[in-house]
């Protein structure tokens, strides 16, 4: 263990600004989070402009902050609205509304935040534990590697995600087409630019991401804009009793590891980990039929397990430079356009990075904890905002977003196709994220993929003489065909 | 046989596949690269056709097909068409009046009425935008007609 760096790490973060830029993060993303439709990605591409040429390791807290403030505001819209804010939070919405039903909101509330809090203060231990252990392993990776890395991380979102399997795929092939259009980095060659001068750069991940995720959310409360919201006026007590506090006990303890280690699988990311620690905590109950009606392990169980997972999916990301899922990839995309290139080498090359974002992770979970209990009442104000005038907010945060960083208006009319197309897949059901996964990914995988072979002069044995490549390689293939054996044997 | 909504789908991703895989194909080649640049691409083409002709074959979902209804085409069709104004027309007629313009007319194109909130919210947001980024962040936005 490194105290010295996680002591550097601290000596920023306690910094008025390090304490300045956390707060704001996390206000801000519980504010974007409680929205209904508007998700984790969509906070924090919209903050992306905000932080060009911001010092990185402010950039990086300042975005992990509206990151976990946006899942626990996902929560807080759950519990008050029955609408979550994103995926990650519908689970919390199954006990966390029937509880404000019976004039127990404010109880839900403080449930809520305090398993939010056990769960992402555990999970940031395990990441401080964990990532400069898998930095260690990984620094030895070449190119074979890291191609068989993320071709991983590409499959396991797929086969991971909800719904159909081939929708996903589909989903992650058109994000690495798209990525392919511009300049091809080793021969010059234009690809699909069809000729225009504007595309020979490519297309910038911000454009897609605020297309396909926010404009594309803009689209359904758009057509939802009229939807009464029947706030729940009366949230009642936020105190709990002791035998409360002690019925969360368990589930905290439990989903805060589980929630980690889903969240730190590629693919995987705090909407499974909330499923499946619900579905955990309902088999192993006494009383499973209290569960959706109100149960506060019911409820305890997701909240505690959405936080870590969205924690641990940090460890990627920070320890070896590949996000896991769509909300670490445009945080990565981010990072890289400040300076900064996560990886293997992050630790030792820029510790105060590393370490402040740590350190960043225990004060924003205390401020968490710390903004949502006395001042929820007050927060879930933002839903009484007119939906029409918040529309109007959001559309123009994504063209100013966009603008601010290419200044073309070229790029404002592409934002515009991928909002367009991004609202048709959530039409016919393809998954956004493998999108912008892949985006992401595509090139860095082509990039590694043509290294590789460019070393070993075309053959593939340098796949097949690396173990690790190899079992990377094994283990993808086992999560494609694992799924299909249950099913197989579910229809039988 | 019904034609369903992944066949629909299947049929128009096949369409996009074949389309990109002529492209592919016409990318100049080197000799010396062991990789050329039309690889993943062709690779790509290939599997988006395959994964579509999958799509073909496949049950639809439960979940029924999302039905809009007409007006609502409209509202969205209108917002694309107040995007594409304030695209064409950010760089000439400069960043606050646009901005302010867009706020208001599509806060009331959403059916927002109380005109004054709407003023103001509308020329708060832009102006206090319109500071930050000038002036905090370094970020010229264009003035346009206002003598700024």
């Amino acid at each position: 263990m490194d105290f010295g760096g996680l002591l550097l790490g601290f000596e920023f973060v306690l910094s008025f600004q390090g304490i300045f830029f956390v707060f704001l993060g996390v206000f801000i993303g519980t504010l974007i989070g409680m929205m209904p439709g508007l998700g984790p990605i969509t906070a924090i591409a919209v903050m992306i402009p905000m932080t060009y040429g911001m010092d990185p390791v402010i950039a990086i807290v300042l975005m992990a902050g509206v990151y976990y403030g946006a899942v626990f505001g996902g929560s807080s819209a759950s519990i008050l609205l029955n609408a979550p804010g994103t995926s990650s939070t519908v689970v919390t919405a199954f006990d966390g509304y029937p509880m404000a039903q019976k004039g127990q909101a404010g109880k839900a509330l403080a449930i809520a935040a305090i398993a939010s809090f056990v769960g992402g203060t555990v999970a940031v231990i395990l990441t401080m534990l964990f990532a400069p252990l898998m930095a260690n392993v990984a620094v030895s990776f070449g190119p074979a590697e890291y191609f068989a890395l993320m071709f991983m991380g590409l499959l396991l979102i797929t086969t991971l995600s909800e719904g159909s399997t081939t929708k996903a795929l589909i989903s992650a092939v058109l994000g690495f087409m798209a990525v392919t259009i511009g300049t091809d980095a080793q021969t010059g060659t234009s690809r699909f630019t069809f000729g225009s001068m504007n595309l020979l750069d490519g297309i910038d991940f911000l454009v897609v991401a605020l297309g396909l995720f926010a404009l594309a959310e803009v689209c359904f409360l758009i057509i939802n804009r009229n939807n009464k919201m029947q706030n729940t006026a009366n949230l009642g007590s936020l105190r709990l009793n002791k035998k409360e506090l002690k019925e969360m006990s368990g589930p905290m303890s439990r989903h805060s590891v589980l929630g980690f280690i889903i969240g730190v699988l590629p693919g995987a990311g705090a909407t499974m980990a909330s499923f499946m620690s619900y579905i955990m905590e309902k088999k192993i109950s006494k009383n499973p039929e209290e569960f959706g009606k109100g149960s506060i392990k019911g409820l305890a169980a997701p909240e505690t397990s959405n936080n870590a997972a969205a924690t641990g999916s940090f460890v990627p990301l920070l320890s070896l430079g590949i996000p896991g899922s769509g909300t670490t990839a445009v945080m990565l995309a981010a990072l890289l356009v400040l300076g900064v290139k996560p990886g293997p080498l992050l630790i030792e090359e820029s510790p105060e990075i590393f370490w402040g974002v740590i350190a960043s992770m225990y004060l924003g979970n205390i401020f968490l904890l710390l903004l949502n209990l006395p001042l929820i009442p007050y927060i879930s104000k933002i839903l009484q905002i007119p939906r029409q005038l918040l529309i109007s907010l959001v559309v123009m945060f994504c063209l100013l977003g966009v603008y601010t960083v290419s200044f073309s208006t070229f790029d404002m009319l592409i934002l515009l196709v991928f909002g367009i197309l991004g609202y048709f897949m959530k039409l016919v059901n393809i998954p956004a994220a493998p999108f912008i996964l892949a985006f992401i990914l595509g090139g860095m995988l082509e990039q590694n993929l043509r290294q590789a072979l460019t070393i070993s002069n075309g053959s593939f044995d340098i796949f097949w003489n690396s173990p690790t490549a190899m079992a990377l390689f094994a283990i993808s293939l086992l999560s494609f065909i694992v799924p299909l054996l249950f099913r197989k044997k579910k229809m039988k | 046989m019904k034609f369903t909504l992944n066949k629909k789908l299947s049929t128009a991703l096949s369409v996009i596949s074949i389309a990109y895989l002529i492209m592919a194909y016409q990318l100049p080649e080197y000799t010396l690269v062991p990789v050329d640049s039309d690889v993943i691409p062709k690779i790509l083409g290939y599997i988006l056709l395959f994964l579509s002709i999958i799509l073909f074959f496949l049950k639809d979902e439960e979940k029924k097909e999302a039905s809009l209804p007409r007006k609502e085409i409209g509202m969205l069709l209108g917002t694309a068409v107040l995007i594409l104004f304030y695209i064409f027309l950010l760089e000439i007629v400069g960043f606050i009046i646009m901005t302010t313009l867009f706020i208001f007319v599509s806060s009331r194109f959403y059916g927002y009425k109380k005109y004054i909130t709407n003023g103001i919210v509308s020329i708060g947001f832009s102006v206090a935008m319109y500071l930050l980024f000038n002036e905090l962040l370094l970020v010229r936005l264009p003035s346009g007609w206002l003598p700024l």
